[in-house]
């Protein structure tokens, strides 16, 4: 029995997804004996507080301030660490997104307390609470018991639905308790204009480390992609490698692409990238390793030195065109 | 300027990973090990500003005896001394007890900036770097794509998600933890290895550091129950055959699909 405190974490103006996800987990929790309750934390989201005690955030703390206008890791910590306090919470949950990865951890070593990142689940096995997440890139699954009287959890968007009940939750005002920040917001650059865009591409050839090097690109995988009508994609190793530039990258950090064909060849699916395509309608993945994620998400699976069947299916779809 | 960089030694990319017999972890005998990979960008960082005007770059990494491995290689890349928390009893540590550790280190050595990776690849947790931060007291920003320094300023591009950056400054001394693609990682040369030979390495335990309280697994608070391999679901469904076949029978597909 104790509190659950959601983060909740504002985008664009509104609550985001992630969030419903987490009150839906949260809400799931509250069956074995928990409360929900919710930080909103902002300048000028009393109507996005007010609105999230009604869809599953329970009582809301309403932290207010001009520090608090854009993200901002201090203030973020020192806010989350007054609303435990103010709701002695027992269990914090904070979105695993590039803000909550920033602060969350700061927030369980102030607190001293139990941290598991990037959850997927999580359950109270009669009082103890265990969470469920991926290591070594997604290749194994861990159990993680949080012992102690405290636990934050950062919670992997997409990994539950979102709640989609009602709850009757009131707002009260927190005060956020801001000291110095150090750190300092600067400005937020949107994307550039890509030279390539996947997002309208319905077929997509993508490559990745299994290719071995750059100019196995040019020479056996834009081929293919020419042959189908298709555009050419790459996973974050491949630019980060620099053999393509970042226009080329799907996954969470690139472009999200949902063509009606995506073929990945030597591609292993680490979970940034699956989130990337894993939307794609129907996926065609050729890999050597028969254990590599993507074979978790295809539909049709090659296990299979890619380059003797790259060349030939290039062949094939030329020969099948006429 | 002093940079201290953090490095993590993990089991190599290509490392088989198979559950050790306690459940807890993979087995680690006779597997290869490596640098983690964000860290390597971490450093490449910290040997950049040491290029390019004469910095001290101290690595610093918490581990049995194979870690050493790890610490020359970072002296042949050009760093100029490491320490080695060695101990036995850091063993079974989580993510805060790590930290802890770390924290006394970047208290004792006092530097400007510290760099880490943004995660580990084996544990993929992400935790370590912020909580030094919060508990040696020092401003932190996360998934650093771009790092430049001017006048006790520190300004950085941190990634967001669709590919949009925010811009935030810090002022020295902070932590930078980056992602990995913010550099081009060099290799060690032949000189570097040599000249590596000569370096020191620290070798330290927890209490040495003053944290043996804080240490392993009695003072985690966390506790992996066990690894497993995640649940197969339905899976792809596998073609087989000589890549000619195998070619036809996808044509087979895409042509059902009314795409060619």
């Amino acid at each position: 029995m104790g509190t659950i405190l959601i983060v909740a974490e504002i985008q664009k103006g509104v609550i985001r997804e992630a969030s419903h996800e987490i009150a839906n987990l949260a809400q799931k929790l509250s069956g074995a004996g928990h409360q929900v309750k919710s930080l909103v934390l902002g300048k000028g989201v009393r109507a996005l507080a007010e609105g999230f005690a009604k869809k599953g955030g329970g009582d809301v703390l309403l932290a207010e301030h001009d520090a608090l206008a854009n993200y901002n890791a201090d203030a973020w910590t020192q806010t989350t660490l007054a609303a435990v306090k103010a709701s002695g919470a027992s269990l914090v949950l904070i979105s695993n997104t590039p803000s909550g990865w920033d602060f969350a951890p700061r927030v369980a070593a102030a607190l001293d307390a139990a941290f598991v990142s990037d959850c997927f689940g999580a359950e109270d096995a009669g009082g103890q609470l265990v969470f469920l997440r991926r290591i070594f890139n997604g290749k194994l699954d861990a159990r993680v018991k949080a012992k102690g009287d405290v636990a934050v959890a950062t919670v992997q968007p997409g990994a539950t639905s979102p709640f989609e009940g009602s709850t009757d939750g009131k707002v009260t005002e927190l005060e956020p308790g801001i000291g110095e920040c150090k750190t300092k917001f600067v400005e937020t650059r949107v994307a550039e204009a890509k030279g390539v865009d996947l997002t309208k591409a319905s077929i997509i050839v993508s490559g990745g480390r299994g290719l071995g090097a750059p100019e196995k690109f040019p020479e056996l995988l834009a081929p293919l992609a020419k042959a189908l009508g298709g555009a050419m994609g790459a996973s974050r190793p491949v630019v980060d490698a620099g053999w393509l530039p970042h226009e080329y990258q799907v996954g969470s950090s690139g472009q999200v692409v949902t063509p009606k064909l995506y073929i990945a060849v030597g591609i292993s699916g680490a979970i940034q990238h699956l989130v990337g395509m894993k939307g794609s309608n129907f996926i065609i993945a050729i890999n050597k390793d028969p254990d590599a994620p993507i074979f978790e998400v295809a539909d049709l699976g090659v296990v299979a030195d890619l380059f003797e069947i790259v060349p030939a299916l290039t062949s094939a779809v030329t020969a099948a065109k006429g | 300027m002093k940079i201290l960089v953090c490095l993590k030694q993990v089991p190599h990319s290509d490392a088989r990973l198979d559950v050790a017999g306690h459940g807890k972890w993979i087995q680690e005998d006779n597997i290869k090990f490596e640098i983690n990979s964000y860290d390597t960008y971490a450093l490449e960082e910290a040997l950049k500003l040491k290029d390019a005007g004469g910095a001290e770059v101290v690595v610093v990494s918490v581990g049995p005896a194979r870690v050493t491995q790890a610490l020359r290689t970072a002296l042949g890349m050009g760093a100029d001394r490491a320490i080695h928390v060695n101990d036995p009893a850091v063993e079974g540590s989580d993510a805060l007890g790590v930290a802890k550790v770390l924290a006394a280190v970047v208290k004792a050595e006092s530097p400007d900036l510290v760099f880490a990776g943004l995660m580990s690849d084996d544990g993929n947790f992400a935790a370590v770097p912020p909580m030094v931060a919060q508990l040696a007291g020092l401003p932190s920003t996360t998934a650093a794509m771009s790092f430049s320094v001017a006048g006790g300023t520190v300004t950085v591009e941190r990634e967001l998600e669709g590919g949009a950056l925010e811009v935030v400054q810090l002022p020295t001394p902070c932590l930078i933890a980056v992602q990995s693609g913010l550099n081009q990682v060099r290799y060690a040369s032949l000189k570097g290895i040599m000249a590596a030979k000569k370096k020191p390495v620290d070798t330290k335990t927890a209490a040495d550091l003053g944290v043996a309280d804080a240490v392993g697994a009695g003072a985690a608070r966390t506790e992996v129950e066990k690894v497993y391999v995640p649940p197969k679901g339905k899976g792809a469904e596998i073609v087989k055959g000589s890549p000619d076949e195998v070619a036809k029978k996808l044509v087979g597909k895409i042509k059902e699909l009314g795409l060619l």
